[in-house]
């Protein structure tokens, strides 16, 4: 039983659970404690020492049902070929032997027994998969069913061909079933590796170019990105709290007590939180980037306490609230979308977008503020209100302007970059994770 | 900890039977849960929608163990003075004052400042001493002879330093003071967690606890938490009660409802002697249950179907 829940703890990591060594000796203790008769039980229980977040849960569930229900053989016996009269078997090989009684249990634990041999647990990826089919066959006798045939054949009376016929069909069906154990270790134990490849290839990639099904991948890159980059910074930020006494103050308010200090009072630091302001375009022509962005922004919204949203394309709205209330997915697909919030999907208007910020949360920013503007400074010919701008600049600590368009393209055509350049305290291009995390890195290192 | 309730916690099923007892009616997976964290010797880390009863089962559990509840809530800045100890400042520097007096004996006979001095010193720890030292939750708990249940709610909403603080704490289940020693627990306390997912929680607490995630609960179980927990209201209410409740919570809103908002409900109609739903009694209750007047909209516009839908059921 041991090794068995060893290779599902395996099968678990390699699906993207992070179980520790500590962990592994809880669930040992836990098997020995419940016992494994009740399957409910076994599973709640394991569940309740593996999996710490309901994303694991949800990994541990599918894990579960696929580690624990391999049947291998139980479900096509239909074909397989009839038995023959055991008698004529000695000058075959083991594994003929086995497939002409029938031997079920036996080929299911042959493959097994084989897969351990050739270390299957060290396949990584899916173009491995017919090498191990191969090694697994030649590992249990594939030669000496060969050779059987062949040699059944060469006899050729009558129930030597039946024989060799049984065989044969015998091997396709040998094959097929182990071509679905692969198939099924494959997806236990491999997707970790392929997984890294595709997150070091989503990184570098452009955002525009990714695609709605790589979303959750993204959502957890990022994710990992911001809670690592704010660990970093936020040790920092916080070292120290609660100061020394406050010996003026303590005296001050013990004079009525006779100077005998009953109330003690002690200097405190204030914990200076990053204080953001984001500005989001969406329109169309940012629409693939924007949903990326948005998804940084949620992301970071998560983790850091003070910051407000804003998205504009013809006006702006404000929408710190959405990122509050709903799950990601939703939370992105209402914001792209606009359905009920106000905001007008029409041509972009940065300057309006800066007029409505100036008029309604003007307030917001102050000398701690730092805003960041997402967005292609694309203002289809419009004023693009760059005294607006030139103010906030003023009154921020920092502005940032993230602009997906590589550097050589700003200020062509309706592109306002240029003009709004000299009000940025930082412009950058961004179109890749990669960038993100120079931008959030020397956005959260300045904060401090 | 063990010696002392090892009846309690003989089977699973022995534990969920005295969570019912205590009126608290969990699904088996919960209950295997509390048996393991007992058995273990581990806290545990409740997560999940707000009311679905986390703070419930820990205050349960220290009824189902007889235990006494110490409860911790968890705020930013809360930082170890206030979870931990402190000292007794004012009565220390009150003490200090009465006893100027006594100086003079103290240190009659000593002759020169450095022979006053280390008279003094003599006397150096009394003010450092249990009698004032001010233990907070923790310690509390620590110090509870026949153990205790500790509940930390609201994990999340603290800082990483406190998670951090409490790691020491959750794995040995002791506490050095610097001036007076380490205090072991004499008992180790039966400790919950509670957390609502605010913030995402370290690899290594997670990994001293044991996890569990507490959904909103099927319609089966909430019809028997309504039974035991408001007795006294008709089966057919009943059974309309939790498939309106259900049928909410398909719906879009803010703030879907949780167990909580059900029980309220049904006191509610015990109170109103209502013995079936009709449209008029859910639109005039429905704000005990919403709590967003945007979701009480949206719940009036489907409010003839649902209440539709939840007849029927009852009459099944």
């Amino acid at each position: 039983m041991e090794q068995i829940l060893k290779d599902f703890i395996l099968a678990l990591r390699s699906s993207g659970a992070r179980i520790s060594v500590p962990e592994t000796i809880d669930a040992m203790n836990t098997v020995k404690l419940t016992g494994y008769h009740d399957r409910e039980v076994f599973k709640d229980s394991l569940s309740a020492v593996l999996a710490k977040s309901l994303h694991e849960k949800e990994i541990f569930e599918e894990c579960f049902y696929r580690f624990f229900s391999f049947d291998t053989f139980s479900e096509t016996t239909g074909d397989f070929p009839e038995n023959l009269a055991p008698d004529i078997m000695e000058e075959n090989s083991l594994l003929s032997q086995m497939i002409l009684s029938g031997d079920l249990g036996g080929l299911a634990s042959s493959i097994r027994e084989a897969a351990r041999e050739v270390r299957i647990t060290g396949m990584q990826f899916f173009t491995q998969k017919g090498l191990y089919i191969h090694r697994i066959l030649r590992h249990m006798g594939l030669n000496g069913l060969n050779q059987d045939i062949k040699r059944l054949f060469h006899k050729n009376t009558l129930s030597s061909r039946q024989m060799a016929e049984k065989l044969e069909k015998g091997k396709d069906y040998l094959f097929e079933n182990v071509k679905d154990f692969v198939e099924q270790q494959f997806a236990l134990y491999s997707p970790s590796a392929t997984e890294n490849l595709i997150e070091d290839y989503l990184k570098s990639i452009k955002l525009s170019n990714l695609e709605q099904r790589d979303f959750y991948r993204m959502h957890s890159i990022i994710q990992k990105m911001v809670k690592r980059l704010n660990d970093i910074h936020s040790r920092r930020r916080k070292t120290s709290k609660r100061g020394h006494l406050d010996f003026r103050k303590t005296l001050r308010n013990n004079i009525s007590y006779q100077g005998i200090l009953f109330d003690i009072h002690w200097k405190k630091k204030k914990v200076d939180r990053p204080d953001i302001v984001a500005i989001c375009d969406v329109s169309r022509s940012v629409e693939t980037v924007a949903r990326f962005l948005l998804l940084f922004l949620y992301s970071l919204n998560k983790s850091l306490a003070r910051i407000r949203t804003f998205i504009f394309c013809s006006n702006l709205i404000e929408v710190t609230h959405i990122f509050d209330e709903y799950p990601v997915g939703e939370a992105l697909v209402k914001l792209q979308s606009g359905i009920g919030l106000g905001i007008v999907l029409g041509p972009t208007d940065y300057g309006q977008a800066l007029r409505d910020f100036d008029e309604n949360w003007s307030p917001l920013i102050t000398n701690k503020t730092t805003i960041i503007i997402l967005g292609d400074a694309r203002n289809n010919y419009g004023d693009p209100q760059t005294g607006i701008l030139k103010s906030m600049h003023e009154r921020s600590k920092r502005l940032i302007w993230l602009n997906p368009e590589p550097r050589s393209f700003w200020g062509t055509g309706d592109s306002e970059m240029k003009k709004y350049l000299p009000c940025c305290h930082l412009a950058r291009e961004c179109n890749t994770v990669h960038h993100l995390e120079r931008v959030v890195d020397s956005l959260l290192s300045l904060e401090s | 900890m063990n010696l002392l309730h090892d009846k309690k916690f003989a089977s699973i099923e022995n534990v969920r039977q005295g969570l019912k007892n205590a009126e608290y009616i969990c699904s088996k997976k919960i209950a295997t849960t509390v048996y393991l964290a007992y058995h273990l010797e581990k806290p545990i880390l409740v997560e999940g929608p707000a009311g679905v009863g986390k703070t419930e089962l820990a205050k349960t559990a220290a009824t189902f163990l007889g235990a006494p509840l110490i409860r911790m809530q968890c705020y930013e800045g809360l930082d170890e003075s206030k979870a931990l100890y402190e000292w007794k400042y004012g009565k220390q520097l009150l003490y200090t004052q009465m006893l100027k007096d006594k100086l003079n004996d103290v240190l009659k006979g000593a002759k020169g400042l450095s022979a006053s001095i280390d008279k003094l010193h003599q006397y150096n720890d009394i003010f450092f001493s249990r009698s004032f030292l001010e233990p907070r939750p923790l310690l509390k708990a620590l110090q509870q002879k026949d153990g205790a249940v500790l509940l930390i709610d609201e994990i999340d909403k603290s800082d990483h330093e406190f998670e951090a603080f409490l790691l020491e704490i959750l794995s040995d289940f002791q506490v050095s003071i610097p001036e007076i020693d380490t205090i072991h627990a004499e008992t180790r306390p039966f400790v919950f967690l509670t957390s609502n997912n605010t913030r995402e929680l370290s690899e290594a607490l997670k990994r001293r606890c044991l996890h569990l995630f507490i959904p909103l609960p099927a319609p089966e179980l909430e019809r028997e938490i309504i039974r035991i927990r408001v007795p006294g209201i008709s089966e057919k209410l009943r059974i309309q009660l939790v498939s309106f409740i259900q049928q909410l919570r398909e719906l879009d809103l803010k703030k879907i409802p949780s167990i909580s908002e059900t029980i309220d409900w049904a006191r509610v109609m015990l109170l109103l002697h209502a013995d079936k739903l009709s449209s008029d009694l859910i639109s005039e209750t429905l704000h005990i249950i919403l709590k967003f007047e945007g979701d009480i909209k949206v719940a009036e516009e489907h409010l003839y179907d649902m209440t539709r839908k939840a007849i029927k059921e009852a009459a099944i």
